[in-house]
């Protein structure tokens, strides 16, 4: 039994790094499940992990467009301008 | 387009510059840098020029130094020294790695969907991202703006993928503090 609970537990520090891990690597099949069980029984991990994952939409690209506040005809003057030198 | 006269500099820079402009500030989103870059990219087509042969358009080809010249820009920033003081793991967790009573996430009740349209709340976590040290901002950038791999993102700022996450873990644990004191509980 302990040694079940041992191969089971993670500390939450553990489990939020892995769930950035997961975001960018696979995980094993042991942190899978380690994470698996971490996040039932932990509401503040499960919210960390939300939390990540609206942050992660947040910046994709689709919810990102900022306005282009450049001068194009400008740019291209200094631009010419730059290359004569 | 296969052609095989060298193209004009000028006629390059009057034709494409919109185009190269829009790409650099979506990847970069700040207005200076871009236009520091496409103009980098235009010296650079100037002192090459002779070695464009024609297999691609000179569109094409000038994208490819332009996306060169922004993933050395990303390189550049993450090897700053981290310049502000940001809280380490051990002001979220205790010694023991569990959740510090007053740090512990709690259910922020709301309609992602919405949110994320919301221009106020994008530019309130725009400012939490540029709040973080350069390093994890770059990371972040590299794998949210220009959606590379996390083995690519390795590879090109020459860092292990244990690194990788924890520095991703570490900028997450700060954007999401930062989000709950300026958004959520604002």
């Amino acid at each position: 039994m302990k040694k079940i609970i041992n191969y089971l537990f993670l500390s939450c520090l553990k489990a939020t790094e892995l769930i950035e891990k997961k975001l960018l690597f696979n995980l094993s099949f042991k942190e899978k499940v380690q994470l698996g069980v971490h996040k039932k029984i932990c509401d503040a991990c499960a919210n960390y992990e939300k939390h990540s994952l609206l942050i992660e939409h947040g910046m994709a690209e689709k919810h990102h467009h900022p306005e282009m506040k450049i001068d194009i005809e400008q740019f291209k003057k200094s631009t010419l301008e730059k290359l004569k030198k | 387009m296969v052609k095989t006269k060298t193209p004009d500099i000028a006629q390059l820079v009057e034709l494409y510059s919109g185009d190269l402009l829009k790409r650099a500030f979506y990847k970069i989103s700040d207005p200076e840098i871009a236009k520091d870059i496409v103009q980098d990219t235009f010296l650079a087509a100037t002192e090459k020029i002779h070695t464009f042969k024609g297999d691609s358009s000179p569109r094409t080809w000038l994208y490819s130094i332009l996306n060169f010249k922004i993933i050395d820009h990303y390189r550049a920033k993450s090897k700053h020294p981290v310049k502000m003081k940001t809280q380490s793991v051990l002001d979220f967790f205790t010694d023991g790695g569990e959740w510090r009573e007053n740090r512990k996430p709690d259910n922020w009740h709301v309609e992602e969907g919405s949110l994320l349209d919301n221009s106020e709340f994008q530019s309130v976590l725009a400012s939490c991202l540029d709040a973080l040290p350069d390093k994890w901002n770059a990371c972040m950038k590299m794998k949210y703006l220009m959606s590379k791999k996390g083995d690519d993102i390795c590879q090109e700022l020459d860092i292990t993928p244990t690194n990788l996450w924890q520095i991703m873990h570490r900028a997450k644990l700060n954007l999401r503090d930062c989000l709950e004191t300026n958004w959520f509980k604002n």
